[in-house]
């Protein structure tokens, strides 16, 4: 699971262009959205698209996205579960 | 003298109920959604998302793209009691032909000639052509909000003596840019639009043009249907996309619109609200409403009908409120099932019957553009104002951007007489401009916000929140990054993925609404699109919505050239080497200026083999006075418009007498959309200096003997600009 929180981190960094930004300077279990990183809600759908596209899952509505945008863990746990699922 | 009232004359429309006005009055009496699955293309994925689509056969529409047909047949319909041409064109719109550019792209194809109604500006240009209208044409794009500020530029026209019968509205059609870019950012509710209701999962993307035929007069003509009487623009300057969470916005619209109406809140006896169910809209909009009014009037959204029109929303909603008023009917609020009380407003769950004195719709935009009209019954009496002007600018700040760098860098070269043409290095500017925060933008946005920045500093106003007011932005293309990263996606992924962010970015006023943001600029926000003359038509929009005490406006034109869609969508970026860049004026607006100063002074639409140059020579006061007035002509003919622009140069300098230089800038700042803002920039150097600087084409270091530079473009449109101190 570490492994897979820091490649999803390098992939925040890649899809929202966070040029100066380092993958350890992106919280594990913190707020993802509204901290200093200054991402917002755009940003946010650009990430359902990239997991859309990247893990093969979908993030349809804001209910959910809220819950699993929460941090980089409950994001990966998401994905994780979602692909374990599908079975793939 | 009194200021002429704005009646409307005539009235047309085509949306998803139908073509013609009846088929809209049918929807509204039947209170039942014309929204159905999107069949107008195949989508990615099944079912299709509900659209307002319509599905009547075009005429024109082999010929023209979907949105050109549709503007034209309302603007028709809207015509048909009329026994004269139009005297202006002003339009909403935020897709132009990109229905048609999508195919093409797709398709691979290459040739310019394949995409010249691409443009935004070319929906009106059409129209002028077709409707044998020579005068100004205005393009206006303020994302959802375009086809009410259209009709608040009209209305100034009117007020303002600059034309007597206007033709003003909006028009959109259907395309996988807004389709599957409203579904990127999970705004469409798949259940059909739910203004209102406590279940609302976001709007529903539909396609339509509405006209209102306005003619100015003191009196109510025989025949009238209503007569717009006030209006307001303002910008949240809060967010790209989002509307600000109280409505700050919105609210301000609507009480300039009363203000500009010479009412209170307590004549309003119908609100057509925005309405266009997603949870924040809604909210924010009644937000405003409760804080505006004690006690709202029946209000209700017609989207839940008609779904949700873009640029011609506005207009379509406008075309409603008169039927409200001349058949004396308010619709339903169709849609909403359930509503949700925390709003804290009912709006009308079915029709209802009675006299309607006086309507205000709603209309508000991504990047926080909101718009709010009013529309009367025409006998209702009313004292015609003091009749206003149009505004002429002192020159607070300056600013251009060319291939040779910021204004310092640019105008030494201009002074050296050196070229200007190509793209410079943004990243030479140095990251610190906003803190950095441009994540996410691509070219033309930057260019705008240093430029932006740059006139801010200039006029000795940096950092000083508040100022300028408001931001009038001139493009040719718009955000061409933005544009071709979104469509490249979309087919590169079998219409599978799209970004969010290039969507938003795509728009053409995202980069106006960006420097409102940054700028706290809450003001008007309007961007103007007509190709080679997008900078002079921000200008008189400029000129013609603002009045003397106002606070400085900010008025931008810039382009970005792209290498792939450049070639292929400006017919003159081939002649050059990819030339990109613009200028920025702070400008305050004065009844008569006297300082140094920018004049708006002509601007018209003019079909091939027209005679342009006796109106010109006579909106500028006569030969005599040109002479007088001004020691140089910059002229600006694109290398699209030759040999119409020399034979329009010879005809001016051969009626005039003007021995003075002219200087055909095009050569220097090469050829791009926004030539024509530096081409002012260098203007307002030279003018403030006193003398022309040494030019390789003719312009010798010249003294201007205390005489102004003229501006003239010269082409499709040929448009006047006095550049004096």
């Amino acid at each position: 699971m570490e492994d897979f929180i820091g490649e999803l981190k390098r992939k925040i960094i890649d899809t929202l262009e966070l040029a100066d930004i380092q993958p350890e300077e992106i919280p594990t279990d913190g707020v993802l959205i509204g901290n200093e990183l200054g991402l917002d809600s755009i940003d946010v759908l650009e990430l359902v698209m990239m997991i859309e596209k990247d893990y093969g899952v979908k993030i349809e509505n804001r209910e959910v996205g809220v819950r699993v945008f929460g941090s980089v863990r409950s994001l990966a746990l998401y994905v994780d579960e979602q692909r374990r699922r599908a079975g793939r | 003298m009194r200021g002429l009232r704005a009646f409307v004359c005539g009235a047309g429309i085509v949306n998803a109920a139908g073509i013609g006005l009846e088929k809209t009055w049918e929807a509204l009496r039947n209170e039942k959604p014309c929204l159905k699955p999107l069949s107008l293309f195949t989508v990615s994925h099944a079912p299709a998302l509900p659209a307002g689509e319509i599905c009547e056969a075009l005429p024109s529409e082999q010929t023209v793209p979907r949105t050109h047909s549709l503007a034209l047949l309302a603007a028709r319909e809207a015509l048909s009691l009329s026994p004269s041409f139009p005297e202006a064109i002003v339009l909403g719109g935020t897709t132009g032909g990109i229905s048609t550019t999508e195919t093409l792209i797709r398709s691979g194809e290459t040739r310019p000639e394949r995409y010249r109604y691409h443009a935004l500006g070319s929906v009106a240009t059409y129209l002028a052509c077709e409707l044998k209208c020579r005068g100004p044409v205005i393009s206006v794009s303020t994302a959802c909000s375009s086809g009410t500020a259209a009709l608040k530029i009209a209305l100034e026209m009117i007020r303002r003596g600059q034309a007597r019968i206007v033709l003003a509205g909006g028009a959109d059609a259907l395309s996988r840019l807004t389709y599957y870019g409203f579904h990127s950012l999970q705004l469409i509710d798949p259940a059909g639009a739910r203004p209102f209701d406590l279940h609302r999962g976001g709007l529903t993307v539909a396609e339509g043009a509405a006209f209102l035929l306005l003619a100015g007069a003191e009196e109510p003509p025989d025949g009238a249907l209503a007569e717009l009487v006030g209006s307001g623009l303002t910008c949240d300057a809060y967010h790209p996309a989002a509307p600000h969470p109280e409505g700050a916005g919105a609210g301000a619209a609507m009480r300039i619109a009363l203000s500009d109406a010479g009412m209170t809140a307590k004549e309003i006896d119908y609100i057509n609200l925005h309405g266009t169910g997603t949870v924040d809209n809604d909210r924010a909009e009644a937000r405003a409403i409760r804080d505006l009014f004690a006690d709202p009037p029946p209000l209700s959204s017609v989207k839940g009908i008609f779904g949700h029109a873009l640029g011609a929303a506005g207009a379509i909603e406008a075309v409603v409120s008169v039927l409200c008023i001349a058949r004396g009917f308010v619709p339903a609020n169709v849609g909403c099932t359930v509503l949700d009380t925390g709003l804290g407003l009912r709006p009308l769950p079915r029709g209802k019957s009675g006299k309607i004195g006086a309507v205000l719709s709603n209309s508000f935009g991504f990047g926080g553009n909101n718009a709010a009209l009013i529309v009367a019954d025409p006998s209702r009496p009313s004292g015609n104002a003091e009749r206003a002007r149009v505004m002429q600018f002192d020159l607070l700040g300056t600013a251009c951007l060319t291939g040779a760098g910021l204004t310092d860098a640019t105008l030494e070269k201009f002074r050296r007489g050196g070229e200007l043409g190509g793209r410079f290095d943004l990243a030479t500017l140095g990251g610190d401009l906003f803190g950095g925060s441009l994540r996410r933008l691509r070219r033309l946005p930057r260019i705008t916000l240093i430029l932006a920045r740059a006139a801010q500093k200039a006029a000795g106003m940096a950092d000083a929140a508040g100022l300028p007011g408001g931001i009038f932005f001139g493009t040719g293309w718009g955000p061409l990054t933005e544009t071709n990263d979104f469509l490249k996606q979309l087919f590169a992924s079998a219409e599978q993925f799209t970004s969010p962010t290039d969507f938003i970015g795509s728009v053409h006023n995202a980069p106006a609404s960006q420097a409102a943001i940054r700028l706290k600029a809450t003001g008007p926000n309007v961007t103007a699109t007509g190709g080679d003359y997008s900078f002079e038509q921000a200008l008189f929009s400029a000129a013609l919505l603002t009045k003397e005490g106002d606070d400085p406006v900010l008025v931008i034109g810039a382009d970005e050239h792209h290498d792939i869609l450049s070639p292929r969508l400006d017919p003159a970026s081939t002649a050059g080497d990819g030339a990109d860049g613009g200028a920025a004026f702070i400008l305050r607006p004065r009844a008569a200026s006297t300082g140094l100063r920018m004049v708006p002074a002509f601007l018209s639409y003019v079909p091939e083999n027209q005679d342009a140059i006796p109106p010109l020579i006579e909106a500028l006061g006569g030969p005599e006075r040109i002479c007088n007035q001004f020691a140089a002509v910059f002229a600006g003919i694109p290398a699209s418009a030759h040999p119409r622009g020399e034979s329009y140069i010879a005809a001016f300098l051969q009626r005039t007498g003007f021995t003075g230089m002219v200087y055909d800038y095009r050569g220097t700042t090469g050829e791009f959309s926004g030539a024509s803002a530096v081409a002012a920039a260098l203007a307002v150097d030279a003018v403030s200096r006193g003398v022309l600087p040494t030019h390789p084409s003719g312009v010798g270091k010249e003294p201007l003997g205390g005489k102004g530079i003229l501006l003239l473009g010269l082409g499709e449109f040929v448009t006047a600009i006095g550049v004096m101190r």
